[in-house]
């Protein structure tokens, strides 16, 4: 059974058509790049996903459950972890408040604090800037350090799922190096499956893993990043030529 | 010129209470609550016994402070959330203008149940009469009553900053009050998190209602009103969200007040108010945004 | 569905294109059906009560229009600008108290108000006249405090004016020689006769609705509906706003001087957060965005209030005497508009406004 699947779904903005009939899944430990022009969609997919934003069509199925027309809270209990553009870091908590908003979710569970505890230590290894920046308000942070915020703010509930929604968006091409770097390197160790939406191409091609290309709220190109990438294909999905 | 201070911190401390309990609703859910004023008439009558005769009956009024205190945050807190789970939670969608115009619609029907019930005279209640014995401090003589008012806005105040900044709940909310649906998108629940605000605000409301009628000893349904317009505009001053900004605009205000009436020519004394709602116009064209502006009030995705 | 869309469609276009005089034309015959229909609906409503000949029904209808002319005040703000103003009963205040400054028997002034400047002690005119001067006077008011507030938006604004309408009910509640404080003014001649408010709410809809068509107000609704784009195109967000509230000023004058007229007394409190709600909510009911919205709002709410209120009086059914206990009324008011509220957060009418089926397929 697919951890992800979606089918048909349909998204709209009043009389606006985001997404057109949609299909797709993926299974645990992979790595799907959405890619696509401003305005493919890909965004409003992953937020309706997140249950942030309506189908007006379709079925979302994550882990077993259905989840459509679910509260994000929900969502977000079964096990997806979301990451959305523009970095969305509170601003006004502490770098430490931040990452624990999050874990308060499994409040039922026993040992749930010695747990938090346990993955707060893991992000901070990982992240050791934001150990030294842990009581420091997070709004102050430069916009990599947010990154890093929210990357490590999505994997303190142990998540099934991590969805993150341009990551690239605003940062210099090195610390969006480093971002990626982390992001692999975490992958690795804790078999993470990533969904990542990024506008360009490129750096699924670099990454590797498996590439969605959307056009017009429709998928135009599903398949392996590195093959995908070589092709001429992708240049006619990406600009539209086989339109004309 | 204690006096000036002391009468400047309770007075103070009321707008504080008032405007804390719009700005925290404001926070999760952008609701300006205009029935907030009218939760506070519905606390300061849960002292009395229904009974529309000029003679108070007293009810809760005459339980010993440690069971009276604890009956009326309840009540607070109780209708408070029975608002938000029976009204506002049916205009979680709707735009400011609409929500606003609900509240006040509910406003309007709380004032007039409690008028049906109590009748529109005002009535006079004894409330906790030992506190209204002066005390002397450093030479001038201070009612005891304006002491605890200003104590207990403080422990008050200290309580819910301890609560917002130490428990999971306090996180989840401060969360939820700076963006919203991140937020939920961490599993935090909209719904718990939304009911606690009122939860709060309705046992900030009564807090008020317990101060305000062992101030006056009179009970008149008009007593939210006044108090909630200065609490208004203290919660736009301190930045539409901001706790802080509520709290420390609430004592702003309550200062103006008390020094504007001790620095006005006598002539211009009833005006006092007039000169406050003048000086509110003027911050806010300088600072449109309030004192200390919140983060992520443009507006909720 | 006609002329909103039509309005809305053209407030682009419309404001770039107003200054050629046919389109505006085309414009006024498209939108003119709106206030000549309202009218009509009102003029229907006086003509039944002059037929029916009862004094309470008469009265009724009075406040009816009156009311009419308050939210169709306050639609040419809130609804063309988006901006909730809380303030606007406050010109109310001023006109009201205007015109009973300017009618009330002189012999009487001079005792009730002493401290008001001898021409105006002197000063005793017909009360149509009183109307219009209440209007300018409440128009200068609105001038002078858009001024400074129309450089605020959203919520900043919206309680600026909030306590725009404190400070003018405490000066008025305060002013013993000139506004005789909290106790009432009397004197003020009663007008009644139900044809100067119909006229009142005419001229009010028409004002409204030339407004609406006016560049100015194109302009507005441009802004409200697309604030940067409005702001990138050359308009003056701040300026086309104080147009608004000065002609709403005086809308909202105008119907406080008629509202003195029609209960002969004036006291600050009237004038207060009492008739601030009623009308805004009137307002909000009928549909924020629609002047047709404004007008359909007074009409049913004033309505339902005087159906709540004859059950409160007491129905005989048969043999049987029916009446709900007192306060009844008034909490059915708030929980019916919170249904509909929360059924329609729109108002009734939406963005709509009334306009016959015809014209929608002449767009």
């Amino acid at each position: 059974m697919s951890l992800l699947a979606l089918s048909d779904i349909t998204i709209r903005y009043s009389r606006l058509t985001a997404v057109r009939n949609v299909s797709f899944s993926m299974e645990e430990g992979e790595i799907l790049f959405i890619t696509g022009p401003n305005g493919a969609g890909k965004s409003s997919l992953l937020r309706a996903i997140a249950g942030v934003t309506p189908v007006a069509g379709g079925r979302i199925d994550l882990a077993g459950h259905e989840i459509t027309g679910q509260a994000p809270e929900n969502i977000a209990r079964l096990g997806l972890s979301m990451v959305p553009e523009g970095r969305d870091v509170f601003g006004s908590l502490t770098t430490e408040e931040n990452l624990l908003v999050g874990t308060g979710m499994h409040a039922r569970e026993r040992g749930w604090r010695s747990r938090a505890a346990d993955e707060l230590e893991a992000v901070y290894a990982t992240f050791p800037m934001l150990k030294e920046r842990r009581h420091g308000q997070a709004g102050l942070l430069s916009g990599g350090q947010q990154q890093m915020l929210v990357i490590g703010r999505a994997l303190m509930t142990n998540p099934r799922l991590v969805a993150i929604d341009e990551p690239s968006l605003g940062l210099a091409p090195n610390i969006n190096d480093q971002v990626y770097e982390r992001l692999i390197a975490l992958r690795a160790q804790r078999q993470l499956t990533l969904l990542i939406v990024e506008q360009s191409s490129a750096r699924a091609m670099m990454v590797g893993g498996r590439m969605i290309l959307m056009r017009g709220g429709q998928i135009v190109l599903d398949g392996d990043a590195r093959t995908l990438g070589n092709g001429e294909a992708i240049q006619a999905a990406y600009f539209g030529y086989e339109d004309h | 010129m204690l006096q000036i201070l002391f009468d400047a911190l309770s007075l103070g401390s009321l707008y504080a209470l008032g405007a804390l309990g719009i700005a925290l609703i404001f926070g999760v859910m952008r609701l300006v609550n205009f029935a907030h004023g009218d939760v506070i008439a519905f606390c300061v009558f849960a002292l009395l016994w229904p009974s529309t005769d000029a003679m108070a009956i007293v009810f809760a009024g005459q339980l010993p402070w440690y069971l009276l205190v604890p009956f009326v945050l309840l009540c607070g807190a109780g209708l408070s959330v029975l608002c938000e789970v029976v009204v506002f939670r049916r205009f979680r969608q709707a735009n400011p203008a609409t929500m606003m115009i609900a509240s006040f619609a509910l406003g309007f029907v709380i004032r007039y149940f409690l008028l049906m019930l109590f009748s529109s005279r005002p009535k006079s209640i004894s409330l906790l009469p030992e506190l209204s014995q002066p005390v002397e401090i450093l030479g001038a003589r201070l009612p005891l009553l304006q002491l605890i008012t200003i104590v207990a806005t403080m422990v008050i105040l200290i309580g819910l900053t301890l609560f917002l900044r130490q428990t999971r709940f306090g996180l989840e909310m401060r969360a939820a009050a700076e963006n919203f649906s991140m937020a939920r998108m961490l599993g935090v629940r909209a719904n718990r998190v939304i009911m606690g605000a009122f939860a709060l605000s309705g046992a900030l409301a009564a807090a008020i209602a317990l101060i305000f009628g062992a101030q006056t000893g009179t009970l008149d349904i008009q007593m939210g009103a006044s108090i909630m317009l200065m609490a208004f505009i203290a919660t736009v001053i301190g930045g539409l969200g901001s706790l802080g900004g509520a709290v420390l605009a609430g004592f702003l205000l309550g200062a103006a007040s008390v020094i504007m009436q001790v620095m006005l020519p006598i002539d211009a004394r009833p005006f006092r108010d007039a000169f406050v709602y003048g000086a509110v116009i003027l911050v806010l064209l300088f600072r449109p945004q309030g004192l200390i502006a919140a983060r992520g009030t443009k507006e909720r995705v | 569905m006609g002329v909103a869309a039509s309005l809305t469609n053209s407030t682009a276009a419309g404001a770039a294109a107003a200054e050629r005089k046919p389109a505006r034309f085309a414009l006024a015959r498209r939108t003119i059906l709106t206030p000549v229909l309202l009218s009509l609906l009102l003029l229907a409503i006086a003509l039944i009560t002059v037929m029916t000949g009862s004094r309470p029904f008469n009265q009724t209808v009075i406040d009816v229009f009156v009311r009419v002319i308050l939210v169709v005040g306050l639609y040419i703000f809130i609804g063309n600008s988006g901006v909730l103003s809380f303030g606007h009963i406050g010109f109310t205040c001023l006109g009201a108290y205007a015109a009973a400054w300017l009618t009330i028997n002189p012999m009487m002034k001079r005792g009730s108000l002493p401290g008001l400047p001898e021409w105006l002690l002197a000063t005793r005119l017909p009360y149509w006249q009183s109307a219009v001067l209440a209007a300018l006077f409440a128009a200068l008011a609105a001038l002078i405090f858009g001024r400074v507030l129309m450089r605020l938006s959203g919520i900043a604004a919206s309680i600026a004016t909030f306590a725009m309408l404190a400070m003018i009910n405490t000066i008025y509640s305060n002013w013993e020689s000139v506004t005789g404080a909290t106790s009432s003014v009397v004197g003020i001649p009663i007008v009644r006769m139900i044809w100067p408010y119909l006229i009142g709410a005419v001229v009010a809809i028409f004002i409204a609705w030339a407004h609406a068509i006016s560049r100015s107000g194109l302009a507005l609704r441009a802004a409200r509906d697309e604030p940067t784009a409005a702001a990138a195109s050359g308009i003056d967000i701040p300026r086309e706003r104080l147009v608004a509230f000065v002609v709403s000023g005086a809308v909202m004058g105008l119907g406080g001087a008629l509202m003195a007229h029609s209960i002969g007394v004036v006291t600050p409190d009237t004038f207060y957060l009492g008739l601030t709600f009623i009308t805004l909510s009137m307002l909000v009911v009928g549909g924020m965005g629609s002047l047709s919205g404004g007008v359909v709002g007074v009409v049913l709410l004033s309505a339902l209030i005087q159906a709540l209120r004859w059950l409160e009086a007491g129905v005989s059914l048969g043999e049987s005497t029916f009446a709900l206990p007192k306060g009844v009324q008034e909490i059915a008011l708030g929980v019916i508009m919170i249904v509909i509220l929360a059924l329609r957060p729109s108002g009734l009418m939406g963005n709509r406004e009334l306009t016959l089926p015809r014209s929608s397929r002449n767009k």
